[in-house]
């Protein structure tokens, strides 16, 4: 099973490489290497999938040795001391591996596929395949990793294929600068993941987090401090920040809506179905640490209620339809990390699920939008419900979804994140603000939501040029959206309904919470613990609020966008500075940019390169190379004086006037050499005879 | 002792031998001519023949020396075909017979 976890993520990467090397004289410029590769990681995917449903668990962990490493400095009673630490990289599949993996094969499979038709007649359509497989290897690799190293390896491959994909159409001066941006933005939150691994080793002496399951569960790690700080929560605060980086949350979220700038199926592919899920990914898989370190859980809630909430109310005055599902993406990515600090493990984790879904879908559907209208701008579209029945049906059945209406999946897992923070703010009263936060941005995602079908799809056309063209596209990109609308109905995840208390009487137990049950008592995560009667009276109550909330939204998003009742206009020009508060992002590009940026790092920048000139160029760069001239015009006398003179001429000399002494004796007459010849037996006989 | 038993007794021989030896060497080394020279190494040859002869007159009871002697005769005939051949052809190339003059290996 592991050993085919490593198939899963080998193919794509051989696509890669084959695409990168030779695609372009293939066939089609290769797109079915890719396709195929993908295909075939979701055809050894599936299997690990339908055998985690059928048992109901799947466990397994494969260790390689990788190298030893001479001993690293570790922290008072922690197990390791200064002895030299052996490198593991492995496969950890467990049920949140399966799921994962199946999530990730089918949508990033259906993407490829959507991506034949979408991308056609591209240049640089082969290299589009070579980084989309890459990105897929990536974030398989990051899936099925054991080891928090290759887990940090494979996130930097998605990073190296994000700011490739953004900067796709590199002709764009905005897509340069958005995939700059993305890249650098992401990095801050990587360089302090780093940090927490390197603290991950320091208290647990591995990063092997099937290891460190076992040593949280023996109890490793408690009263370990880090300069002071509790390693647990120092840790926990890192990895959050990884996540925050990643998953595009509150301070770091502006890179995600600049990453539109690439081609749709990309901005479906990565910036909603699986590497933003990544971030969240990091959480789950870390949970058991999280819960450890008591006061990070609630401040990563407090980001993601932040986050969910700030960018919701972006997306309220966005007119670009890719913009809007950027930060309908941020804000749902927000839910997710809010679910996962108020201990709402399960829930949360299935809102990556279903999220990257319906998420996929509504990308997708705009991206068959986009290429019907060649616009993105959703003022200059309307009335393509008739022109476009299937994108708009798929589309339509996701934005149910993401808007939390019952029967849909996003509905379940939001309707349980909230219910859970509920629960939590009631039992913590000075935490309350995260759930009351959460249910207004169920509200506003509602509104934009419908906001976004109403402007694109109903109404009349409000550019008829644009909407005489519009016409349905081909198969290879309906297709895709119809499984993944039918990927949100809510039947796939729980009950037909979604509603807890009616579906537990149709379906006692389904294989979502069967899995995550399993997987939560396998890793030792204790999740929320509250008194099943507050349990039920919070999730009685979230059932009924986030209904309404929905219900509100819909009905007055319909009433200001399909009705016309209330001008929107009117409202945004009662309403100003909120407006340019919010067409603005808050400043945050400025702040960072004008501020941060230009004012204090870049005169820091400037002073570092002054010392890099003056300093390290100057004196020591150059007063090396002043030193070495000089120690080598000695050497260079020494060796031709004493050396080349001296010694190697010298023994030459000698040996030639040795033989030109010699060489007198040889007169060529016979008898002086007979003279010698007696001379010498005279000596003989002197000597030895004597 | 008189003349008759020194000339009988070895050391007769021996002078006889050695006057010839030092004329042989003497003639080796101051004759310009290379066939003055041949004639100074037979002398030469002939004077260890007479030592021969006398050890073991005096010395053996066996014929050995005398048969060395034989021998010395033979191998100085065979010596004296071969020089002459060499001076022979010397004297083709040089048109004289000077043995200062066959000094081509010099120095």
């Amino acid at each position: 099973m592991a050993q085919s976890c490593l198939w899963i993520v080998a193919l794509p990467l051989t696509a890669f490489v084959i695409q990168a090397l030779v695609g372009k004289k293939l066939p089609r410029h290769g797109d079915w290497v890719s396709v195929l590769a993908i295909l075939g990681s979701f055809a050894f995917a599936a299997p690990i999938f339908l055998e985690m449903i059928r048992s109901g668990h799947v466990s397994e962990v494969l260790q390689y040795k990788w190298m030893t490493m001479p001993g690293v400095e570790a922290a008072a009673n922690s197990p390791v001391l200064n002895k030299a630490v052996t490198l593991t990289v492995g496969i950890l599949v467990n049920n949140l591996t399966a799921i994962m993996l199946f999530m990730v094969t089918l949508c990033a499979s259906l993407i490829h596929i959507f991506s034949t038709g979408y991308m056609h007649g591209e240049s640089r359509y082969h290299l589009f395949f070579a980084y989309i497989s890459l990105f897929s290897a990536g974030m398989l690799g990051l899936v099925i990793s054991d080891n928090l190293l290759t887990l940090f390896m494979c996130w930097e491959v998605m990073g190296l294929c994000s700011y490739l994909l953004i900067g796709f159409y590199y002709q764009k001066v905005s897509a340069n600068h958005a995939s700059l941006k993305a890249f650098m933005t992401t990095r801050v939150g990587d360089c302090l993941f780093f940090l927490g691994i390197c603290g991950l080793y320091v208290v647990f002496g591995t990063s092997s987090l099937s290891e460190i399951y076992k040593a949280l569960q023996a109890g490793t790690g408690t009263g370990v401090t880090i300069v002071g700080v509790p390693a647990l929560a120092f840790i926990g605060f890192m990895l959050m920040m990884g996540t925050v980086g990643k998953s595009a949350q509150f301070p770091l979220q502006v890179w995600l809506p600049d990453a539109m700038e690439g081609p749709t199926p990309v901005s479906a592919l990565i910036h909603a179905a699986t590497m933003v899920a990544a971030g969240v990914f990091l959480l789950v898989r870390t949970y058991p640490i999280l819960e450890k370190a008591e006061i990070v859980l609630p401040v990563i809630g407090t980001i993601g209620a932040l986050t969910a909430f700030l960018a919701a109310c972006i997306a309220l005055v966005q007119v670009d339809i890719k913009k809007v599902l950027a930060y309908s993406t941020i804000s749902q990515l927000g839910f997710m990390v809010l679910g996962m600090g108020v201990g709402s493990f399960a829930p949360g984790f299935m809102h990556v699920i279903t999220h990257a879904c319906f998420k996929a879908c509504l990308f997708l559907a705009s991206g068959s939008v986009i290429h019907a209208v060649h616009t993105q701008d959703m003022r200059e579209m309307g009335g393509l419900r008739s022109k476009m029945p299937i994108t708009f049906l798929t589309m339509f059945i996701a934005t149910l979804a993401i808007a939390g209406v019952p029967g849909f999946s996003g509905f379940v897992s939001k309707d349980r994140i909230l219910g859970d923070a509920l629960a939590y703010g009631m039992t913590h009263p000075g935490w309350m603000w995260i759930p009351i936060l959460g249910f207004i941005t169920a509200g506003i995602t509602a509104f934009y939501m419908f906001r976004l079908i109403f402007m694109t799809f109903f109404g009349h056309a409000r550019d008829e040029h644009k909407h005489h063209h519009a016409h349905e596209s081909p198969f290879t990109m309906t297709f895709p959206l119809m499984v993944l609308a039918g990927l949100s109905l809510a039947v796939v995840f729980a009950g037909p309904t979604g509603i807890h208390s009616i579906d537990a009487k149709l379906l006692p137990v389904h294989w979502f919470d069967h899995a995550l049950d399993t997987v939560k008592a396998e890793m030792g995560v204790h999740g929320l613990h509250v008194e099943e009667a507050l349990e039920h009276r919070a999730h009685g109550l979230a059932l009924m609020v986030s209904l309404t909330v929905a219900g509100l939204g819909i009905f007055l998003s319909a009433l200001t966008y399909l009705k016309k009742v209330i001008s929107a206009e009117a409202f945004e020009k009662s309403l100003k500075p909120v407006h340019t508060l919010l067409w603005n992002k808050y400043y945050f590009d400025e702040l960072y940019i004008k501020v941060i940026i230009q004012k204090l790092l870049l005169p820091f920048t400037v002073l570092l390169a002054k010392f890099d000139d003056k300093v390290v160029d100057r004196t020591g760069v150059d007063g090396w190379a002043t030193l070495t001239l000089f120690l080598k015009s000695i050497v260079g006398k020494f060796d031709d004086l004493v050396v080349d003179r001296m010694m190697v001429d010298g023994s030459g000399n000698v040996v030639s006037a040795g033989g030109w002494v010699l060489r007198q004796l040889q007169t060529g007459k016979v008898q002086q050499y007979l003279v010698f010849t007696f001379i010498v037996l005279g000596f003989f006989i002197f000597y030895f005879v004597r | 002792m008189n003349l008759l038993d020194f000339a009988n007794s070895i050391e007769g021989y021996l002078l006889v031998s050695s006057i010839l030896f030092v004329l042989g060497v003497f003639a080796v080394l101051t004759r310009k001519n290379a066939i003055g020279i041949l004639l100074g190494i037979e002398l030469i040859l002939n004077a260890a023949g007479i030592n021969f002869v006398a050890f073991s007159k005096f010395h053996s009871a066996a014929m050995d020396g005398q048969m060395v002697a034989l021998f010395i005769i033979l191998i100085a005939a065979a010596e004296a075909a071969v020089a002459l051949a060499i001076i022979l052809r010397f004297y083709r190339l040089k048109q004289t017979i000077d043995a200062d003059e066959a000094s081509l290996l010099r120095n």
